[in-house]
């Protein structure tokens, strides 16, 4: 079948509505508290019925971005694994989906999702969707291999008729192994090797072998004289306040702020991954200390902005049982300090236009692709499957969009306090997230009305592979 | 009130360079023993009466060498300083101080280095072994990090600088500027004749954020010396020369060694700030009495810091003070007039102290009419030295 034979079978789907979608159960409390622990999510409104009743809400909603789960088929049949039997889907993107893989387009990836919340939702709505094929694209390049983009409406309503919300969803499927060729590295000097073990050892001895030890025990210790109690860094064998030489130390809670920073960008030396943020960082007990900064872009640094510790055990031991500078190494790095979930809402009159949301550092670790995957009853391979998702081109399991989606949410909210209504949600898949690069979400008002307390905050959320989700939460302050 | 007693009795009576190149083509060793014996000839005296040798610790050509080299019989005085680039005018010092109690008779003062073609300092400190002496052990609490070079120790007290007095990379690089504008005027200068503008400092890469490449000095091979002597003895040489006007070394509360991060305060310089009050005390001068001096530039933002530590303006004022032109030639106080370490050559300094020696006898290329007292300063963010030269009258 020539290109345009498929593109015409695949637009003939196009203004084609789907049948009713009906969910299988009713949104509950058990789903919303699982989705709650996957994201992380602490907002009383969503879990605790008594602060809830007294919310705006008047009891118990489910969050927003949990629209486009409850209706979902559960777990498909698998080669090896039978769960219950269930007709094949024929709503017009699963045909346009299956003419596409036949014609060699396998790869799939969601490229944007746009959530619209009517209402929120609560236990016991029953909810149903009609799909809307809007539009199937003419054969593109992207950077991951030719393909077609699919774009779907969804309209949701309760089973009683009452709209609820709309999803505005597009994919992308492709030819695997048809991207772009990497860029060309002729010429240019290869990136020195980043592993943490070729990093300078730092000279231990008597004065501050102490240190050291704690470092290794991944405990913050600051030199302190036993005698007046003064603390200072870096460790000297005589208390400067007092004249003892009876040196020990206090082990610091692992926050402080930023006093200063740089970013290495020349020489490139093994050990380092380059430009390289590093800080000096002010101590919660006083003291400063140098440190690499993760988590975080240069352009993303503030002198000011509040940091928590993290250890990177740098170097093995170079002679077993060594305490020295033989021994094991590790070393304290801050990232930006997790931000604290606001108890009280924001007033739209405190907030203006292009103010920064904290910096939020995610460790993302497989559990929680795992648990995000399924408190989202996403039940494809790739978010859970290593092995499988390795067969299909990707590097590793990654988060699904909805994951993505609540995360973005949870951010917002977290800062926004809990009573804020999210009227929209809309994102922009990138880089996927892997386990183990550290997310970082950003946040800026883009846009605050002070009298209807509605507000636009643009949101991005970066890996190392460059930005996964760039979006915007519309969403209503308290007046 | 403390007036150091040697000063106004020695002076620098004699300056010699090798050529200032990127390659030099011979030993360490040898460019110093050229500087020396040029320095010696400049003032018309036989090396053969020089009787006492200054120099840096991390000088790799030892005294004996040099003596050896130049044909010196007998040393009765050697000393060195420590703390790489903060040396240079405490090497004159020491030898003011040889000269004026009568220890030594002449005094040569040197530093010679391949430190382009063979050692270079911008590469850094990430190849030396992790040794655990108390001063290999600072190293502890930066290496490990990725703070390797010192513009990586520097920039650290930019961005502070930045945040705390409103300075920007602007700023920065108008000291790039000046510097480059007096270098393109020199032929000594390895940037004879290439001025910057500054889009160009703007446009260079990053070292170090919030260090341009501009910002930083450059790496050169080459040798630096003075000949020093008493007033008295200087009457009678073939140079007008240069009075040692006061020299002071210092160190402040706290100190590191170009990381001195744990200070209450990280934007000024407390340790020039202690040669500064020496240099007013001992000389009698104030700032209005210098008409040009050279600062210490291996790094462009401290040459901000100095210029407020010796009260050319007021804290944080630098960023304004240096506006217009302010420090080039026909500006209030042109510094820097051979290009500096950005434009003329990285010595350590000493080539340096050697423009303050030819502002005081009238021969530089970018001559300050007025220059009677010429103030010089060592390195920063170091335990540092400062040296003021003048006219003998």
């Amino acid at each position: 079948m020539s290109a345009d034979d498929l593109l015409a079978r695949l637009r003939g789907f196009v203004g084609a509505q789907g049948p009713v979608q009906v969910a299988r159960h009713p949104v509950s409390a058990p789903a919303i508290a699982d989705w709650c622990d996957a994201m992380g999510d602490g907002n009383p409104v969503y879990t605790d019925a008594d602060l809830a009743a007294k919310s705006r809400h008047g009891g118990l909603v489910a969050p927003p971005a949990t629209l486009d789960i409850w209706d979902r088929p559960g777990l498909p049949a698998q080669a090896r694994f039978r769960p219950v039997a269930k007709a094949p889907a024929d709503d017009p993107r699963s045909k346009v989906m299956r003419l596409l893989e036949e014609a060699g387009f396998v790869g799939v990836v969601a490229v944007n999702s746009e959530l619209e919340i009517a209402r929120y939702l609560r236990p016991g709505d029953r909810l149903q969707n009609v799909q809307l094929l809007e539009d199937v694209s003419e054969e593109k390049k992207t950077a991951l291999g030719i393909g077609h983009f699919v774009t779907t409406r969804h309209r949701y309503t309760t089973a009683d008729g009452e709209h609820v919300g709309d999803l505005l969803f597009r994919i992308l499927k492709f030819r695997p192994g048809t991207g772009a060729a990497p860029p060309s590295m002729e010429g240019a000097r290869p990136a020195p090797d980043p592993a943490p073990s070729l990093r300078p050892r730092p000279g231990i001895n008597r004065d501050n072998q102490s240190l050291f030890d704690g470092y290794r025990a991944h405990e913050l210790r600051i030199p302190r004289c036993q005698v007046c109690g003064a603390t200072f860094f870096p460790p000297t064998p005589r208390c400067a306040t007092c004249g003892a030489f009876d040196i020990g130390y206090t082990i610091g809670a692992g926050r402080g702020t930023l006093y200063s920073f740089n970013v290495v960008h020349h020489p490139q030396v093994g050990g380092f991954r380059y430009p390289l943020p590093v800080g000096l960082v002010e101590l919660e007990e006083g003291p400063r200390i140098v440190a690499d900064l993760v988590g975080v872009e240069a352009d993303q640094l503030q002198i000011g902005m509040p940091l928590e510790v993290e250890w990177l055990d740098s170097h093995p031991a170079l002679v077993e049982g060594a305490t020295d500078s033989r021994g094991p190494i590790s070393v304290p790095q801050f990232r930006p300090a997790t931000p604290r979930r606001r108890e009280e809402t924001l007033s739209a009159a405190t907030v203006q236009d292009g103010d920064r949301l904290p910096l939020w550092v995610l460790p993302v670790v497989p559990t929680q692709i795992v648990a995000g995957a399924l408190a989202t009853r996403d039940f494809q391979d790739v978010h859970h499957d290593r092995d499988l998702a390795l067969q299909k081109g990707s590097k590793d399991i990654f988060f699904n969009i909805n994951t993505s989606l609540g995360l973005m949410e949870r951010y917002v909210t977290d800062w926004t306090g809990p009573e804020a209504v999210v009227t929209a949600l809309r994102v922009r898949l990138g880089a996927p997230a892997y386990p183990y690069l550290p997310l970082t979400f950003a946040g800026s008002v883009q846009t605050v009305d002070a009298d209807t307390g509605r507000a636009v905050v643009a949101v991005q959320a970066t890996n190392e592979l460059g930005p996964h989700v760039t979006g915007t939460v519309e969403l209503e302050l308290a007046p | 009130m403390t007036r150091h007693t040697y000063a106004g009795q020695a002076a620098i009576v004699g300056i010699g360079a090798t050529e200032f190149s990127k390659s030099s083509g011979r030993s360490e060793l040898q460019l110093a023993l050229e500087a020396c014996a040029a320095a010696c000839a400049d003032a018309g005296v036989e090396p053969a009466e020089v009787n006492g040798l200054s120099t840096f610790t991390m000088e790799t050509n030892p005294e004996s060498e040099i003596m050896r080299g130049l044909g010196i019989p007998e040393l009765t005085h050697f000393s060195r300083i420590h703390f790489g680039g903060g040396a240079p005018c405490a090497t004159v010092q020491q030898a003011a101080m040889a000269v004026a109690s009568g220890v030594a008779d002449y005094v040569i003062c040197y530093r010679a280095f391949n430190e382009r073609s063979g050692r270079r300092f911008g590469s850094g400190v990430q190849d030396r072994p992790a040794g655990a002496t108390a001063e290999e052990a600072q190293f502890a609490w930066t290496s490990p990090h990725g703070l390797l070079t010192p513009a990586s120790w520097v920039a650290m007290f930019a961005t502070r600088m930045m945040h705390e007095y409103g300075v920007t990379s602007e700023d920065f690089g108008r000291v790039a500027v000046a510097d480059r504008r007096h270098a393109a005027t020199n032929p000594a200068a390895h940037f004879y004749g290439q001025p910057i503008t500054l889009e160009d400092h703007q446009a260079s890469r990053w070292i170090v954020e919030p260090l341009h490449l501009l910002d930083c000095c450059q790496e050169t091979d080459g040798g630096q010396a003075m000949l020093v002597t008493t007033v008295e003895r200087a009457r009678d040489l073939r140079q007008p020369m240069a009075v040692i006007e006061a020299a002071a070394q210092g160190m402040a509360d706290d100190q590191h060694m170009m990381r001195s991060f744990f200070r209450d305060s990280i934007v000024g310089l407390p340790e020039m700030g202690t040669c500064a009050r020496q240099i007013w005390e001992t000389s009698g001068l104030g700032p209005d009495d210098v008409a040009t001096a050279v600062l210490y530039d291996h790094f462009t933002p401290f040459v901000l810091a100095q210029l407020e530590e010796f009260g050319f303006c007021g804290p944080g004022e630098a960023k304004d003070f240096i506006a217009e032109g302010a420090i080039e030639v026909g500006g209030r106080l042109p510094i820097n007039t051979h290009g500096g370490q950005l434009g003329e050559a990285y010595l350590h300094g000493m080539n340096g102290i050697a423009e303050g020696v030819r502002q005081v006898r009238g021969t530089s290329v970018n001559q300050v009419e007025g220059a009677e007292h010429v103030l010089v300063t060592g390195g920063t963010g170091v335990p540092t030295s400062a040296l003021m030269v003048g006219a003998y009258r």
